[in-house]
């Protein structure tokens, strides 16, 4: 559904992301790992045709994200770092606004509006006006707003940012439903997010791929080098992969 | 076509959801109310003062037109060069700041199609306070008891090329916005332009020649003049849609290019 091959992005002499290839299956939720500034989102915005790659290429659905944009767009739900909420409307009228540039059919929209905020429970407070709602909130409007037209591929970056416990769950919950039907890429630098929801790792530092495997498969590979007898070792967790990778 | 309206709703949901739209209604009227107030006192002052001599002739050649609308359109004129700035200033910066850009970045709607929703929502703000001050017309003809009254055609001439120009300032005020993330910046950014296209008409009585051709051109104020008095000329029309055309296109380009930086 979603392949990136050879991506890089630099800015002058620093590559955010250097040669980046993966692939992502129809209704598989990859979870996309590293430490803060290791490239996750401008992978992201990449994907999602934001922004421009100095190389390499993205195709999503069989379309180039360069050559074939609207495609793309069609098939794709964003949530950026920030939400992309105007504080200044209600929760209904945006909702209605993203779904009407989205290509929702006029006598659809009212119901998909309906859907997305009771998915994401946003229902309590469509009337509200987003500037004040809490961050959770807007989190939550960001990411209903990503649902809308029901788009085959989900993007999220940092899905579960200002949330509280209760909502994370709630989030971690919705989004493993998604799977199946939708192709989710998810970012995050909480690692019992990925356990909870992912059924694949890819774990980027530096711009570079580091890991690109299944959960328990990473454990395998990295089992046998934690102990030092020659014994295989107790299973790893993700913690230690993660340092173990990221830190080289 | 269909996502420009939609994001024209969307602007137009933002301008009255904040003051903005009523902030720049209520002082284009007041202000515009004051002018339209002192014109028509020294309207009076004028007749009674040629009634008194019996100046039958300065009488005849009295007319709304030229004593009260021909200027008042020029002093609305200049109110829109204040107000103007501060209705497109957030027009693209803030979505900018706020990062709502990238939700249009990554819908399938153009650049064309954002440029030209946020365009259309101006033009219809600057459309309702213009509309606003059809109470001054209106009113003179109730009051008057000249059996001519008010020269529709020519007041409505005045209104077409206080629009056009209007037209033509929120053009560029996108522009602007479009350059920058601060409103501040695009707002004074803004002002700076519209009031450099009025005062160059100021050094046009210094000039000669074909400087003083080129420069009269340039002026906003010139053009909107001709239209005030009451003609219709191509020049006039042409050059405030080539400014709308121009102010569009490099919006279009700037959103471009932000959106491939």
């Amino acid at each position: 559904m979603i392949e990136v091959s050879r991506l890089v992005k630099s800015y002058r002499d620093l590559k955010a992301v250097n040669d980046v290839t993966f692939k992502v299956e129809k209704g598989e939720i990859l979870g996309f790992l590293g430490p803060n500034g290791a490239g996750k989102t401008t992978t992201m915005r990449m994907i999602t045709g934001v922004l421009p790659p100095t190389s390499g290429s993205v195709r999503v659905a069989g379309f180039d994200v360069f050559e074939h944009p609207m495609e793309v767009k069609r098939r794709i739900g964003y949530l950026p770092e920030t939400p992309p909420v105007y504080t200044d409307m209600t929760v209904r009228a945006y909702l209605r606004f993203v779904a009407e540039i989205k290509g929702v059919a006029r006598n659809r929209r009212e119901s998909e509006v309906e859907r997305v905020a009771a998915k994401t429970n946003c229902d309590k407070f469509v009337r509200r006006v987003i500037g004040n709602l809490s961050k959770g909130q807007r989190q939550r409007v960001g990411l209903a707003q990503a649902l809308l037209n029901d788009p085959d591929v989900l993007i999220l970056d940092e899905p579960t940012v200002g949330l509280d416990p209760a909502q994370i769950i709630e989030v971690r919950e919705l989004i493993k439903s998604l799977a199946g039907k939708h192709t989710i890429i998810l970012s995050t630098h909480i690692l019992p997010e990925v356990v909870a929801t992912c059924q694949r790792v890819l774990m980027i530092a530096q711009g570079k791929i580091v890991a690109d495997d299944t959960l328990a498969g990473l454990q395998k590979a990295h089992a046998g080098a934690v102990t030092a007898d020659g014994q295989m070792g107790p299973a790893p967790s993700l913690e230690e992969i993660f340092l173990k990778l990221t830190s080289a | 076509m269909k996502n420009a309206i939609a994001i024209a709703k969307k602007e137009l949901n933002i301008y009255f959801a904040t003051p903005i739209a009523y902030v720049m209604f209520t002082l284009f009227v007041v202000i515009g109310s004051y002018f339209f107030l002192r014109l028509l006192g020294a309207y009076e002052q004028a007749s009674l003062m040629y009634m008194r001599f019996n100046a039958q002739e300065m009488v005849n050649r009295l007319n709304f037109q030229d004593a009260i609308f021909r200027n008042l359109f020029g002093n609305l004129g200049v109110i829109l060069i204040f107000i103007i700035p501060f209705l497109t200033m957030r027009l693209v910066a803030e979505e900018k700041r706020q990062k709502t850009i990238e939700l249009l970045y990554t819908s399938p709607v153009t650049s064309n199609e954002i440029v030209i929703g946020k365009y259309l929502a101006a033009l219809f703000i600057l459309f309702c306070a213009l509309a606003l001050t059809v109470t001054y017309p209106v009113l003179v003809q109730l009051v008057a008891k000249d059996p001519n009254g008010v020269e529709w055609r020519s007041v409505l001439l005045g209104y077409l090329g206080l629009f056009l120009m209007g037209a033509a300032y929120l053009a560029i005020g996108l522009f602007i916005s479009a350059l920058t993330e601060n409103q501040m910046i695009a707002a004074i950014g803004t002002f700076v332009v519209l009031l450099m296209s009025w005062i160059i008409g100021w050094t046009a009585s210094e000039a000669e020649g074909w400087v003083r051709e080129v420069v009269t051109y340039l002026a906003s104020v010139s053009h909107l003049d001709s239209f005030s008095k009451g003609t219709l000329e191509l020049k006039d029309v042409v050059y405030f849609l080539s400014l709308v055309a121009l102010g569009l296109f490099l919006s279009n380009r700037a959103v471009e290019a932000h959106r491939w930086s």
